[in-house]
């Protein structure tokens, strides 16, 4: 309870260090966000509409890329981005960008599954409907994207969240550099390792509250467009 | 060129999930006026209507349509959907994807709307309207492309008098300059509106005839379906 106590005091102490983590981890974990959304929706709503010969494949991978363990990633970026790797020339190692395609790896095929599945009950509902228009295949893409806004919010606030949550592959590619490297869950992981529980805590504490808040905006929006009878 | 096209199905084939829906089956339709089609439920009324539609694709057989490529369809259906948008923006998308521009689009919906008397449900939520006028708002957007082959599947089922006379009225007055085919299990309105009547059960026709022929058939089925829904 102490320890609480001291982390819910070291939040409002405004500690600079504290929030530059804190800042760093969202800016981070919003730009792999907004990628994975940029890559991942359009995806998804071409696998809804579009049947061709590799959709499955596609979506099986997608799928099995969900369980991808995040050290792997780590691991395999750290070896593709090493000095002596075959990318090592773009020297991103230990930098926030090498963070932020870690996490696009590990997010899209999260937003690309989940999404998928609910764009294409929304292109089954709306088949009839396009035929009856004479949609062509980018119009019947673009629409179902819009219609299913609000219900894909879910997804991407799922993929925000796995994105801030994510230490195990950050850790290895970022090096966890104070300053520079070093975001919230990579804080926790070495602060309890090395007994520092009041700093832990309060990045804890506020990835929680992160997550309430995440998860209170898509209820709200989503609960803003059932009642006004568009969903 | 003729606003209207000769529109028959000769040696139509279609099973779905191994049952056979039509076998062999053959309709010329008359050139234009509007063309009913009664029967029991379950006879393949709406089937036979995707069919002529282009919605289903046969297994065997041909859907001939004159002048295909320069006729345009508009098409009513039983299952009513609509986008998750107000009723201008559920017109409008059928006027945007067959290539108007969007200063021609305003007027034309609010010429439509006017017309049909429902002008003051132009925001409204699509899918918030009543059955009546979900089914009234259907048939609008099924004509408002002013289509020359237009398919109708039980367009006033759920309709007050009012907006059934107003159906009644447009098909009456564009049945020249229009093919119109209609399923309806009103019998009084086939024999208000019909040019044909086509009594269809189990997926076979029993009796296709010019109306006063059709109504003083001395065929047994037609005999008793004409009891049964005029008692």
């Amino acid at each position: 309870m102490e320890i609480i106590l001291k982390a819910i005091d070291l939040i409002f102490s405004f500690d600079r260090d504290l929030y530059e983590i804190i800042f760093l981890s969202l800016q981070v974990s919003i730009l792999a966000l907004f990628i994975s959304v940029l890559i991942g929706l359009p995806l998804s709503a071409f696998l809804a509409v579009k049947d061709f010969f590799f959709r499955k494949g596609i979506k099986v991978f997608f799928n099995s890329m969900m369980a991808l363990p995040p050290v792997f990633v780590g691991l395999f970026l750290y070896i593709l981005f090493s000095k002596t790797g075959p990318l090592g020339f773009f020297e991103i190692l230990y930098t926030p960008t090498i963070m932020i395609l870690a996490q696009v790896i590990i997010i899209l095929p999260i937003i690309v599954s989940i999404t998928t599945d609910k764009l294409e009950s929304f292109f089954f509902e709306y088949e009839e409907l396009f035929f009856i228009a004479n949609a062509k295949d980018y119009e019947k893409v673009l629409t179902i994207l819009w219609d299913a806004r609000f219900t894909l919010l879910t997804s991407v606030f799922a993929g925000l969240g796995r994105a801030l949550s994510e230490v195990g592959a950050i850790i290895i590619v970022g090096g966890n550099i104070v300053h520079y490297t070093r975001v919230m869950t990579t804080t926790i992981a070495l602060e309890t390792s090395r007994g520092n529980l009041v700093l832990a805590m309060a990045l804890g504490i506020i990835l929680i509250i992160l997550s309430l808040m995440l998860n209170s905006f898509a209820l709200i929006l989503k609960t803003t467009a059932v009642e006004s009878k568009y969903e | 060129m003729n606003n209207y096209s000769q529109i028959s199905i000769e040696k139509i084939f279609l099973s779905i999930s191994n049952k056979f829906f039509f076998k062999n089956l053959n309709i010329k339709f008359l050139p234009t006026g509007i063309s009913v089609i009664i029967g029991p439920n379950g006879s393949g009324k709406t089937l036979l209507l995707k069919v002529i539609a282009g919605i289903i694709k046969v297994d065997s057989g041909i859907v001939n349509i004159e002048n295909n490529n320069k006729i345009r369809v508009g098409y009513s259906p039983q299952n009513i959907v609509f986008l998750r948008r107000n009723v201008y923006e559920n017109l409008s998308y059928v006027l945007k994807t067959n290539g108007f521009k969007k200063k021609q689009i305003a007027p034309i919906i609010d010429s439509f709307l006017k017309d049909f008397k429902i002008y003051g449900k132009r925001n409204s939520s699509a899918r918030n309207l009543s059955g009546g006028l979900a089914q009234y708002l259907s048939f609008i957007r099924a004509i408002i492309l002013k289509p020359n082959l237009l398919i109708l599947d039980e367009p006033c089922s759920n309709l007050d008098s009012k907006f059934k006379k107003k159906i009644e009225e447009y098909l009456v007055n564009e049945k020249k300059q229009k093919k119109i085919i209609l399923v309806t299990h009103d019998i009084f309105q086939a024999k208000r509106l019909a040019d044909e009547i086509i009594l269809f059960n189990d997926g076979q026709i029993i009796e296709k005839n010019r109306t006063d022929k059709f109504l003083n058939s001395k065929q047994t089925l037609v005999r008793r379906f004409l009891q049964d829904n005029l008692l």
